[in-house]
């Protein structure tokens, strides 16, 4: 068991690092993709900006406090994009029949595909996204506690093992409706997008929504009002992130291994 | 462009621009779940601003002299406005540019430009006024949106909302001719999307933008693709500002299409002394 995952590990970083070698390559295109990821999540700063320039808090929410939700967003999302943005890639390789090619390497299918792909913009975001988790906390009130350090990295760790799989499992419909593009996969990982403002201010729908079918608030809108000890019992949700996470990629090993059961192929 | 008789549609051929239009439309229908999930897409930040304001209305009547009725008017049109030229007519001209399949282009006896703002107008036939029309009619059943100020602002706002239109395809077809020197589509689109955004007034009203960005955006391009059709639908323009709004907006298009075609010519030179 254990040589197995240490192997797999060597080998992910090894597949990985040789994806973001190749892109480094191309120096104008890292910039302008880093600078394009960057410059996406500064139009949602410039609203938060020009809100706040209007009313000093919403609802107990103060400019600084609604950084740290949105830093906790994009750093993660930043991550997955740097280290888990092969199932983007799934879509088509089962359309064209490519996925047959991973089937047949003495390697996990899982693992290759995790690594067909990566996007080195994911710099932009998580450098950006660090900005402004850093600023939103030193400037929120924070009661920290010896735990409040560790506690932050491990809800970014669990928030990008939840990305990782929300990537798979969106990509995953491929197996079963094979078209090469649909932006369904990309409609159902922008509902992150909520999860970057306090839940409080929606409706009910939406609310359950973004934590009992798509977790996203598990990675940013709890475990901040545990930080900053408000909402009551509601906090200790915080503490589930990591509960969340484990549930996501059990459910998502389930689906991708039916999805391998259904797979075809093409007639090659 | 050649006009073609009624009678005679049948045997005689559709002018060409149009023709590449249908083309486009086509395609956009063929793929109706696609043109599905993009507009519930759009309707994911909607959601957001919409709730978002409506919390700071609650403590407050009037913001930078938008009532929450105007505001919430603002928020769900700016959207799907700026929807109405959306991210395939940019993907589909740089993956040509890409696989170089963009030398064929050159054959055609066709102005480059007028056939990207041809394909656009497909798109948006479908993408953009099925999008339009959705939001108009959740907007009026469960949102409670305003009408325009008055029919003849109203006409005034289509005007207005088809300059902008034509703006924008020009703007992401003058992007998109970078590809001729970077292999990083999406980078561009993305920087190209978020600059709209915010120069536009999609993401939050022109006047509520700090000093020096609100002062930019008044005088770029941009604002004639959201903020001008809106200022003029809410009716908070008047008179000699309304004709003003419009001059700048058709001063804006005739440089973008002037500057699209100079750019399309210095593009493609580009790609010869590479040695296509």
């Amino acid at each position: 068991m254990l040589p197995t995952v240490s192997r797999n590990v060597r080998l992910y970083f090894r597949l990985q690092i040789t994806q973001l070698r190749a892109l480094i390559e191309y120096r104008a295109d890292f910039w302008i993709g880093i600078a394009g990821a960057a410059l996406q999540q500064c139009a949602g700063l410039v609203f938060i900006s020009a809100l706040f320039s209007q009313i000093p808090e919403v609802q107990g929410w103060t400019v600084w406090n609604v950084a740290i939700l949105y830093g906790l967003v994009i750093i993660p999302t930043g991550f997955v994009e740097l280290f888990c943005d092969g199932p983007w890639r799934l879509r088509a390789d089962i359309n064209q029949g490519n996925f047959d090619r991973v089937l047949v390497r003495p390697l996990s299918p899982a693992l290759q595909q995790a690594t067909a792909f990566t996007s080195i913009h994911g710099l932009g975001q998580v450098g950006l996204g660090a900005v402004v988790l850093s600023i939103g906390l030193s400037r929120s009130a924070v009661q920290w506690e010896w735990w409040s350090i560790p506690f932050l990295l491990v809800v970014l760790v669990c928030a990008a093992t939840i990305n990782g799989a929300m990537n798979f499992v969106v990509n995953m419909t491929g197996f079963w409706e094979p078209s090469t593009a649909s932006a369904f996969p990309t409609m159902v990982v922008s509902m992150r997008e909520f999860a970057k403002f306090p839940l409080d201010l929606y409706g009910i729908v939406l609310k359950v929504v973004v934590t009992l079918i798509l977790p996203f608030a598990f990675v940013s809108y709890f475990p901040t009002l545990l930080l900053l000890d408000r909402g009551g019992r509601w906090q200790l949700l915080g503490l589930a992130c990591p509960a969340v996470a484990a549930l996501v990629v059990l459910a998502t090993s389930w689906l991708w291994r039916r999805g391998l059961d259904r797979y075809q192929g093409v007639g090659h | 462009m050649r006009i073609v008789a009624s009678a005679s549609t049948r045997t005689k051929p559709v002018p060409k621009y149009v023709s590449i239009a249908q083309t486009s439309l086509q395609q956009a229908i063929a793929y109706r779940l696609t043109t599905l999930f993009t507009i519930g897409l759009t309707f994911i930040w909607v959601f957001i601003l919409y709730y978002v304001w409506k919390a700071a209305y609650s403590d407050q009547a009037v913001i930078e002299g938008f009532t929450w009725d105007e505001m919430r008017t603002y928020v769900v049109l700016a959207y799907a406005i700026n929807a109405l030229v959306g991210w395939r007519i940019g993907a589909q001209m740089m993956a040509t540019i890409r696989s170089g399949e963009v030398v064929i282009e050159l054959v055609r006896p066709l102005n480059y430009c007028g056939t990207q703002l041809a394909r656009a107008t497909g798109f948006a036939v479908v993408e953009g006024i099925l999008s339009l029309i959705i939001t108009v009619i959740v907007g009026l059943l469960f949102l409670d949106i305003l009408r325009p100020a008055s029919p003849f602002m109203a006409a005034l706002f289509i005007l207005s909302l088809m300059i902008g239109f034509v703006s924008k395809a020009l703007i992401v077809f003058s992007v998109s001719l970078l590809a001729f020197w970077t292999l990083n589509g999406t980078g561009l689109m993305w920087s190209q999307q978020a600059i709209v955004q915010v120069l536009s007034g999609t993401i939050v009203p022109i006047a509520l933008l700090p000093g020096w960005l609100r002062l930019t955006a008044e005088v770029l391009p941009m604002r004639g693709i959201v903020s001008t059709p809106l200022t003029i639908y809410l009716g908070q323009a008047e008179g000699a500002q309304i004709v003003q709004l419009l001059a700048l907006q058709v001063a804006w298009l005739i440089v973008l299409w002037i500057g699209g075609n100079w750019a399309w010519r210095r593009a493609f030179a580009a790609v010869e002394t590479q040695g296509g």
